[in-house]
C-alpha cells in the first residue's frame, strides 16, 4: 500500500515537477517517458511505404537482377547464358594453358669445344681460355648433338698467326718473358 | 506449364511478402519512430532511421515467417540502426535539444515561458543521460517505453533479464547523483 501511495503521489506531482524542474529522483524518468510517448509525425507511414516501393525489389545479395519480362517464360535463356559463361571460362583456361606450354624453353646444354692447337697450352677444362701465345683461337660453341649441326665458320684471328718451328716458338716465349723482367704480361 | 506455374507462385509469394511488410509498417512505424527519436532526438534523423530499418526488413523479407515476435525484432533492428548513426554523428549540443523539445513536447495549458523552461529542464536531463555509461544508458532509455517488458528489453539488447535489472538499478543511482551534482552547482 505504501508503495502504491508513493506511486500515486509521484504521478500527481510529476506534471509540476516536469514544468518547474524541481528535485526528485523520478524527474529524469518522467523526461524519458515524455519522449517515449511522443506522437509520430503525420504522414510517416505513407512516406515509409513510398520509400519501400522506390527501393530495388531484389536484395543486395543478388549479383544479377533479371528484368521482370524475362522471369515468366525464359528459363531457357538463363541456361543458355550459363552455358556461354562456362564455355568462355573453359576456353580462356585452355588458351592460357597452351600459351604456358609454348613459352617453356627447350633445355639444351651448351658445351664449348676447346680445340688444342699444336704447341699450345691445354685449356684444362676451363670454359674460357685467354688468348695467349698463338694468338686468339676462336672455338665454335657446340650444341648437345654436334653430329646434326653444321660446322660454324671460323673467324680469322685478329693477330697474324706466325708459324714457327716448335723450338723457335719456345725460345721466343722465353725471350718475351726475360725482355720484361718486371710486370711480365702475357700477350 | 511448369515454368508458368512457378512464375505464378513467385508472383503470389511476392505479393504476400509485400502485404506483410505493409502491415508491419502500418502497425509498428509509430513505435519505431519513438524508439528512434529517443536516441536521435531529431525528427528527420528518426524518420530516416525508421526507413532504414524497414529497408533492412525488406532485404530479409524471406525470413519474416521465421520471426516469432515481430515487434521486438523490429525494435532491435531500429535500435541497432540508431546506435550506428549516433556513433558516427557528432555530439549534439544541448541547445539543439532545447529547440527541438520546445517544438515537439505537448504544450497544453503552458505559457511560452513555461514551455521553454520545461524544454530546458528536459534537455538538461537528457544531457545527464548522455553522461551515463553506454550499457546503463541503453537500458534506462528502453525502460521508458511502457510497451517493453524487461524480458523484451533483454531480447533487444541481447542480454539476460537479470542484467537488465542490475543495469537499470545502477543507471538510476548514477542519474540521481548526476542531477544532484548539477543542482548543487547551480
Amino acid at each position: 500500500m505504501v508503495v502504491d501511495c508513493d506511486k500515486e503521489f509521484a504521478m500527481n506531482s510529476s506534471r509540476q515537477n516536469s514544468i518547474a524542474g524541481s528535485s526528485g529522483s523520478d524527474d529524469f524518468e518522467e523526461t524519458l517517458r515524455l519522449i517515449a510517448r511522443l506522437s509520430s509525425p503525420e504522414g510517416l507511414e505513407e512516406r515509409i511505404q513510398a520509400g519501400l516501393h522506390a527501393a530495388p525489389a531484389s536484395g543486395g545479395s543478388r549479383v544479377l537482377s533479371w528484368p521482370m519480362a524475362l522471369h515468366a517464360d525464359a528459363v531457357w535463356l538463363r541456361l543458355a547464358a550459363a552455358a556461354v559463361i562456362v564455355a568462355v571460362v573453359i576456353g580462356g583456361s585452355f588458351g592460357v594453358y597452351s600459351r604456358v606450354q609454348s613459352i617453356q624453353p627447350t633445355r639444351a646444354v651448351t658445351v664449348p669445344l676447346h680445340l688444342s692447337t699444336q704447341g699450345g697450352f691445354s685449356s684444362a677444362g676451363a670454359m674460357r681460355t685467354p688468348q695467349t701465345l698463338n694468338g686468339p683461337i676462336v672455338e665454335p660453341s657446340v650444341v648437345a648433338h654436334p653430329a646434326t649441326v653444321a660446322p660454324l665458320p671460323v673467324k680469322p684471328a685478329e693477330m697474324p698467326i706466325v708459324k714457327t718451328p716448335p723450338e723457335a716458338g719456345k725460345a721466343a716465349a722465353a725471350s718475351r718473358y726475360t725482355a720484361q723482367p718486371t710486370g711480365a704480361v702475357l700477350k | 506449364m511448369e515454368i508458368a506455374d512457378k512464375a505464378v507462385d513467385d508472383q503470389a509469394r511476392q505479393l504476400e511478402e509485400e502485404a506483410a511488410l505493409a502491415g508491419l509498417v502500418s502497425q509498428y512505424s509509430g513505435t519505431l519512430y519513438r524508439v528512434a527519436y529517443s536516441v536521435m532526438r531529431n525528427a528527420a534523423d528518426a524518420e530516416d532511421a525508421v526507413q532504414e530499418a524497414f529497408l533492412r526488413v525488406l532485404r530479409h523479407r524471406d525470413s519474416l515467417g521465421e520471426v516469432r515476435d515481430q515487434r521486438v525484432w523490429l525494435i532491435r533492428i531500429v535500435w541497432n540502426v540508431v546506435l550506428d548513426r549516433k556513433r558516427r554523428a557528432k555530439t549534439r549540443p544541448e541547445t539543439d535539444d532545447v529547440a527541438e523539445l520546445t517544438r515537439v513536447l505537448p504544450a497544453e495549458g503552458l505559457s511560452a515561458e513555461e514551455r521553454t523552461s520545461a524544454a530546458e529542464h528536459h534537455a538538461h536531463v537528457l544531457a545527464c543521460v548522455e553522461q551515463l555509461p553506454i550499457k546503463e544508458r541503453e537500458v534506462l532509455m528502453l525502460s521508458a517505453f511502457e510497451e517493453l517488458t524487461s524480458v523484451e528489453i533483454a531480447s533487444v539488447l541481447g542480454i539476460t533479464e537479470s542484467s537488465v535489472r542490475s543495469r537499470l538499478f545502477r543507471a538510476r543511482n548514477l542519474m540521481a547523483g548526476l542531477l544532484d551534482h548539477s543542482r548543487s552547482l547551480r
